[in-house]
This record gives C-alpha cells, structure tokens and sequence, in this order.
C-alpha cells in the first residue's frame, strides 16, 4: 500500500539557555498512522510537540506538513495547517457548556446579528460527540459539572474535531499523556477513536509512559533519550523490553558522581513513615532514611515522587499513615514546622521557588535561620556577611561580592547558595528536589560533592534526581514509585548499583 | 480478547476526589439562594414592617442603583480585574444629567437626551479606563481608581462649589410612574439586567469573557482578541456606571459629587455574595442579582430596625468578608497577594 507523506522533520534542535532539550531530531510521519513517543522525563517529546504546535520555535532545523514547509509561531498556525493537540492540562473553560467549548473561537457559524445561537450549537456538538460515541455526555451541560475523565474525553473530541474540520484529508493529532486520568472504558473508548481517525487517514503522535498503552495503539515506535532520537521500531517487532533498553540513557561513570566518596549510613533513623498517603496522589509508602544516608526516589512525572517531597516537608498534608522524624510521630501544618524539627527541602523551581532574585547572596543565605545572625531580636549585618563569607569560600560560590543579587548568578552558583542556606539551617534532613536542574557541568559535579559531603556529616538526603543515572548514581539505596505506590525498593552501594533498564522497568 | 486493566488503585482515588470536589462546588454553587431565603425570613421575623408590599416597593427602590453597578461590575470580575471607578464617575454622570435638564444653575434644557449624554459619558470614560488598563499593562483597580479620584474632581469642577438642583417635571414625572406597581427606575434596571444575562449567555462576547477569566492563556491560544474584549468589558462597566449615576441623581434632583458615594463597595459585596469569584471565570450575572438583593434587603431590614449607618457599613464590611471567604480556594499552596 503506498503510503503519503504528511509531516517531516529535519534536524530539528532546540537550545535553551545550559541545556539543549532537542539534538538534531529528523523524524517522518506517514498518513493513516499511529506513532508511539517514548522516552524518560526529560528525553525531549514535550519540546519536540511543543515545537510542532507553535509553541516553541526551534533553534534550528526545518519541518514540513502535507510537502510544503511548516514552521508555526503559535497555536492557530498549527491548528490552520491541520495540527491539533491534547495537552496534559486541560483547556476546557468551565462555566462554558461541552458545546461551546468544542467551537470555542469559531462561534461565526452559530453568530447572527451578534446572537448566539446555542441551541443549534449543541446539537452540532451532540453530533460530534456522537460520532465518537460518547453519546453519554450531554453538550448542553456545564463543563465544571463533568467528571474530571469526561473532561478529558470532551477536550480530545475538540482538538479532533478543530483538527477535521480544517478540512484537509489527512491532519496530524498530538496526544500528549491523554489516558493518565481515564478510565478503562474511557481508554478503549479513546483507542476505538484513534483507529478510526487513522483510518480516515489522519495521522497520530501518542505520547504516554504506559508502554503497554503504546504498543497496543502504534504502528511505530520513536525512542527519544537525552533529547536525541535513538531509535524508531516497528510496533510488531518491540516489546516492553527492548523498548527499556533503547530508553534509558548513558550510564556516566562512578567518579562522576564521587561513588568513592560514598559513605555507609549511621545506624540512627532519621526519618520514617509508616503507610504514608496522600489520597489521589500517593499511598502505603513505608521508607526508613538513616544518618548519612541518600535515599534516591525514582518514578516519572505524575508517579507521586513529587507529591510524596511534598509531604515530606510539609508542604502538603497526608491522609494517612505516620510520618515520624528520630522515632517520634509528627504532624507538620507547614515547611516551617518541618523546618524546626530539621527537615529542608531545596526546592525543584529555583527561581519561584527557592531564591529571592532581588536579594543578596548574603541576604539570601540568612534565610532560613536568622537564629544564627541575630543579636537581642534584630538582625546583625555583620554576622550575616560573616556567615555568607564562610559559605562562599567554602562552596565556591561565584560571585562578584556578596552583595551581588542572587538572580544575577548563573544556575549553578544561585543553587550553591540555596545549599549553603541549607547546611547554615543545620537542618539534618534534606529533601533535594532535582538540586542539579539547570545547573551547568561543572557546577554539577561540584554538587555531587557537596551532597557527598553532607552525608559525611551524617545528614540524611532524600533525593529526586533529574536524571535516573544521577539518582542512581548518588544514592545508597532506592525506591522506585509508579502510580502512587512503591514498586521496588533496592541497594545501590558502591559497586552493587543497579542498572538504569532494571529501574525502568518498575517506573513505566 | 482478554481485559486489559489500565487504571491503577491511586487514579481512582484521584477520580473520588475530583468528584467530591465537582460535589462540593455544586452546593456552593446554590449556596447563595439559600442565603437570600435565610435572610428573608429572618427579617421577616424580626424586622417591623418588612413584610409589606410597601416595603416591597421600598426594596425595589432601593435595588435599582446597586443593581445596575454590579451588572457592569459582574463581567469585570469574571475577567478577575476589578472597576472602583463608580463613586467619581457615577457622581460625575449624576451631576452632568442635573446641568443638562432645566436646573437652578443654567439655562439648560435637553430633556430626555440629557441622559443619553450621560451615559455615553459613563461610557467614554470606561473606554479610557480600559485602554489605560490594558495598553499601559497598570493593574486594573489602580487605574479605575485613580479615574474615581479624577472624575469625583470634574463633578465638582462641573456645577463649580454648589450643586445644581434639578427644575425639570421630567424627573418627578420618572421617580414617581410605575408599570404594575414596579417604579421606573426599577424597570430600568432590570432592563440592564436583562441585557446583561443576554450579554453573558447568548453573545460570543460573554462566552470569551468566561474563558478569559477562566483561563486566559487558552483564550489567547484560541485566537481571542484578549486586549479588546477586555477593552469592551469596561466600556459596559463605564455604561452601567452611566446609567446609575443618571438614575441617582433623577431620584434626588440634585446633581452632587456624592450621589457616587457608597455605590461601589455594596455592589462589589452583591457580586461576591451572589457567588462570583475575585479571581474570576466563575459566577455570573443572575449570581449578581441574587447577590444585589441579598445586600439590599439586608440593608433595608437594618433601616426598619432602626440600626444607624456606620454599624449598617461595619456589618458590609463584615459580610463581604464573610462571603469571599467561603467562596475561594484556599489550598495550602495558593498564593494570596
């Protein structure tokens, strides 16, 4: 069967300042096909459909779509050129019934003399949610009064029905984690979909960490890692697998992450909890993390890793279980609660979340703990320089002066700053929420050391790597997450570290 | 073929909690009637003389100048920006109508077209407002603010010291017709509202001030025309203002810069009380005119007890605290300002 090119990509690379999130990504899609993106957090599909959506531009490289070249600047670019897609957060506006939001921004056809004509809109919705048999949902009501699933059912009958209706006999769908909050009915219900739009020769791309999911749906498959293309397969020759083993990426070496320097762990439990959940979210997790210890969590985006740190510095509150900190229960009603009991959390966002941009290096130091610099109630300039002063021969901390303004600093030196805050807090327990992301090279490796150096002084670390191998290579022991609950707990000892396929295969 | 199970434990957790949210959003979504039928029959039990078609007149009265205001406010907080332009500019309307119509200060006689002219004054100014608000990217209640302050100064400026009385039998003739027993000037108002409700349910324009304040980067993704229809939002404000200076001012006669005072804090309480959120996308226009009579006749119930003013103001400062407390989202994580 002879087989049309719709879309073609050509060395696309995406640079963003420290990191480049796309290297020369050349990719082709044929009309009438599902193809399956997989790849670890990171690895570059969302930049690559945030490119092909308009957007992001890319920093270099050419794309074409129906032959002709394609190089949306926004959304509607795309959406004119046959483009749609579903976005992990819905769009749908709430207060709007399902009706209006599916012809959201082409209301001309359903307008006279500045009317809306909402009945005759409805029942043009009706038709289309019928087609895709979801005769179940009503276009007239609410979308604030849908179920959050048939929401998200509403939202891809909408991008497949703006993607139809430019009219062109083959258009290209982006699906981008589309079944996380859809139940079974609903995911064979979007499959069922899919076929038939492919059949009508459109063509899908189906990004999903569920590789089940992804081989069930998929003519081919593209492994991405590391922001390359690594490999493409044919569905009928890949299983879970060799689909493990394509993705994960390069293993650095031990010395990278300073494996010599690891310590082993103090006999004394720091932390501990015992059946801890936070409902929706994450359930039963049971971790001990002792003195000295780097206790790696692995899962990808929407395992509950995340929401688990979050627990854990008391950002959000449990539902259940214990959280006990040196064998006591504690319940915290916010991070600084967690903080007087010796728990810090450096932050994922550094700069919404960790640092004051406006402030000094030294201001931004004293943070957590004016304790220290405090004389009778106010706050001593002097011993906060002095304090900054320490911490900046210490850590290395480049900086034109310790007056400089902290968002001036480069990623990794601002984050050297956020861990001398830390260490200055003597807080014991350090919840290291991706601490090199968007840290440079060699900034990194001198954070690996300072994180090694913790441990030596019998600090425990929990720790969100920003890579598997870092997590992997860092900890001593780990627990891997996948749906909220933890599939795998393991040594990773110096010389007895497991391999990255061997984690992955508990996280997807 | 053999069931392949998709969904684990935890997303069906998440889905329990989505609906009981989705739940608890319904009752708060009625919360508000229930409010207005608690405060009617408390004051019908406690108040002298409320339960009476007189005072049922009185009410209707007194509901129309808050009415009209939140009709323009509703829609400027549906986007999540606020309009405190109404006291200057509601005065300054009221006062152009008295110097228009036969009045003790001129020799003007416009009749009825005095209130076109009004009103498009409203309008204009709103449109400034607006373009101020979005081109020059200033926080909306700063500026509509600061076009109080400049407004309540050229109503002064206008009638020069001493306020203008109006001559005209025009206005008697308005404050004192009635069709079925409701005055004028109420029928006026419900006609503002009525096209209000249209506005909002039966317009592009109200479904793109939803989605705005709802979500305004899937707007712009859209292809909405964000800037403008915010721009038209404050012209209608700008409009509702209009008409409720010209309506206060036909009702007292008397063109003075305070026929603006104490409208734009009770209509901010009708719009929250009736259910429409600070932060905007929720609620909307039949929310505002419950929200209108709850304010009002709780005002009115507090005048029959024979409460005086400031402990009346003290307890709308009370209640609107009250209001938008059980109406936001206060997750741990939510950031106030």
């Amino acid at each position: 069967m002879g087989k049309n090119i719709l879309f073609t990509a050509r060395n696309i690379t995406k640079k963003y300042p420290g990191t480049m999130a796309l290297k020369d990504v050349s990719a082709e899609l044929f009309s009438g096909e599902v193809v399956g993106l997989v790849g670890e957090n990171g690895a570059g599909k969302s930049t690559l459909l945030k490119i092909i959506m308009g957007n992001e531009q890319p920093t270099e490289g050419v794309m074409t779509m129906h032959g002709i070249p394609f190089a949306p600047k926004t959304p509607i670019e795309a959406n004119n050129m046959g483009v749609g897609m579903v976005f992990q957060e819905q769009s749908l506006i709430q207060n709007l019934t399902v009706g209006q939001n599916i012809f959201f921004g082409m209301e001309d056809k359903y307008t006279r003399f500045c009317v809306l004509n909402k009945r005759k809109m409805h029942e043009d919705a009706s038709r289309i949610l019928e087609d895709m048999r979801l005769n179940h949902i009503r276009a007239d009501r609410k979308v604030s009064s849908l179920e959050f699933a048939t929401r998200q059912m509403v939202e891809i009958c909408k991008v497949f029905h703006v993607v139809k209706r430019s009219g062109l006999d083959s258009c290209l769908i982006l699906l981008d984690e589309p079944t996380s909050v859809l139940s079974d009915g609903e995911v064979r219900n979007l499959f069922e979909n899919i076929r038939l739009i492919t059949a009508e020769g459109h063509t899908v791309i189906f990004v999903s960490h569920r590789l089940d999911e992804v081989l069930e749906i998929s003519d081919r498959i593209i492994v991405f890692k590391d922001g390359e293309k690594v490999d493409e397969v044919l569905t009928a020759e890949a299983d879970e697998s060799i689909l493990y083993e394509k993705m994960v990426g390069r293993t650095a070496s031990g010395e990278y992450y300073k494996v010599s320097d690891q310590v082993e762990p103090g006999g004394e439990v720091l932390l501990e909890t015992r059946d801890l959940g936070r409902r929706g979210y994450f359930r039963n997790v049971n971790l001990t993390l002792h003195a000295g210890e780097i206790l790696g969590i692995c899962g990808v985006v929407g395992s509950g890793k995340e929401d688990l740190c979050a627990v854990l510095c008391g950002d959000e509150s449990p539902t259940s279980g214990q959280l006990l900190v040196r064998g006591e229960g504690k319940k915290f009603g916010a991070p600084q609660a967690a903080l007087k009991n010796g728990i810090l959390s450096i932050p994922k966002e550094r700069r919404e979340e960790s640092i004051i941009a406006s402030a000094s290096v030294s201001e931004n130091i004293a943070m957590s703990n004016f304790g220290n610099i405090s004389k009778i109630g106010l706050i001593s300039k002097k011993l906060e320089k002095a304090q900054a002063e320490n911490y900046r021969g210490k850590m290395h901390i480049r900086a034109s002066s310790l007056d400089q303004k902290v968002g001036f600093l480069s990623g990794g030196n601002a984050q050297k700053v956020v861990f001398a805050r830390a260490l200055a807090s003597d807080a014991d327990i350090l919840i290291l929420n991706h601490p090199t992301r968007g840290v440079d090279v060699g900034a990194k490796e001198e954070i690996y050391s300072l994180i090694r150096s913790l441990a030596v002084q019998g600090k425990g670390c929990v720790l969100l790597g920003d890579t598997l191998d870092e997590c992997i290579g860092l900890s001593n022991r780990l627990l891997v997450m996948k749906d909220g609950e933890v599939t795998r707990e393991c040594d990773a000892s110096p010389g007895n570290k497991p391999e990255q396929v061997d984690i992955v295969k508990y996280m997807m | 073929m053999e069931k392949k199970q998709y969904t684990s434990p935890i997303a069906e957790e998440f889905a329990y909690e989505m609906r009981r949210q989705t739940r608890k959003a319904k009752i708060i979504n009625y919360a508000p009637v229930g409010v207005l039928a608690f405060f009617f029959a408390l004051l019908s039990a406690i108040a002298p003389g409320f339960l009476s078609l007189y005072n049922f007149r009185t009410i209707l009265n007194q509901l129309s100048v808050p009415l009209v205001m939140t009709m323009g406010l509703t829609f400027v907080i549906l986007l999540g920006c606020t309009d405190l332009s109404g006291e200057g500019l509601g005065g300054f309307c009221g006062c152009l109508v008295t110097l228009l119509v036969i009045n003790t200060k001129n020799a003007n006689d416009f009749g009825a077209p005095a209130f076109l002219i009004a009103i498009c004054c409203g309008l204009a100014v709103g449109l400034f407002s607006g373009f101020i608000h979005v081109k020059g990217k200033i926080p909306s209640f700063m500026v509509t603010y600061a076009i109080s302050s400049i407004m309540s100064g050229f109503a002064v400026m206008s009638y020069r010291g001493q306020p203008a009385m109006a001559k005209d039998p025009l206005l008697t003739k308005i404050t004192s017709g009635s069709v079925l027993g409701i005055p004028y000037l109420t029928v006026a108002s419900l006609l503002v509202f009525v096209a209000a409700f249209f506005l909002q349910n039966y317009t592009r324009f109200g479904a793109y001030v939803m989605a705005i304040g709802d979500n305004e980067a899937v707007a712009r993704n859209t292809g909405v025309n964000v800037d403008r229809i915010k721009m038209k939002v404050f012209i209608w404000a700008g409009f509702c203002i209009g008409v409720s200076g010209v309506i206060s001012a036909i009702r007292v006669a008397r063109g003075d810069v305070g026929l603006g005072k104490d409208t734009v804090f009770p209509a901010i309480t009708a719009v929250v009380v009736g259910g429409t959120t600070l932060t905007g996308g929720k609620g909307g226009v039949v929310n505002s005119l419950v929200g209108a009579l709850i304010v009002t006749i709780i005002n009115n119930g507090l005048i029959l007890m024979g409460v005086n003013m400031y402990i009346r103001s003290a307890l709308q400062g009370v209640i609107i605290i009250i209001a938008v407390a059980l109406s936001v989202n206060r997750g741990k994580k939510v950031i106030v300002k």
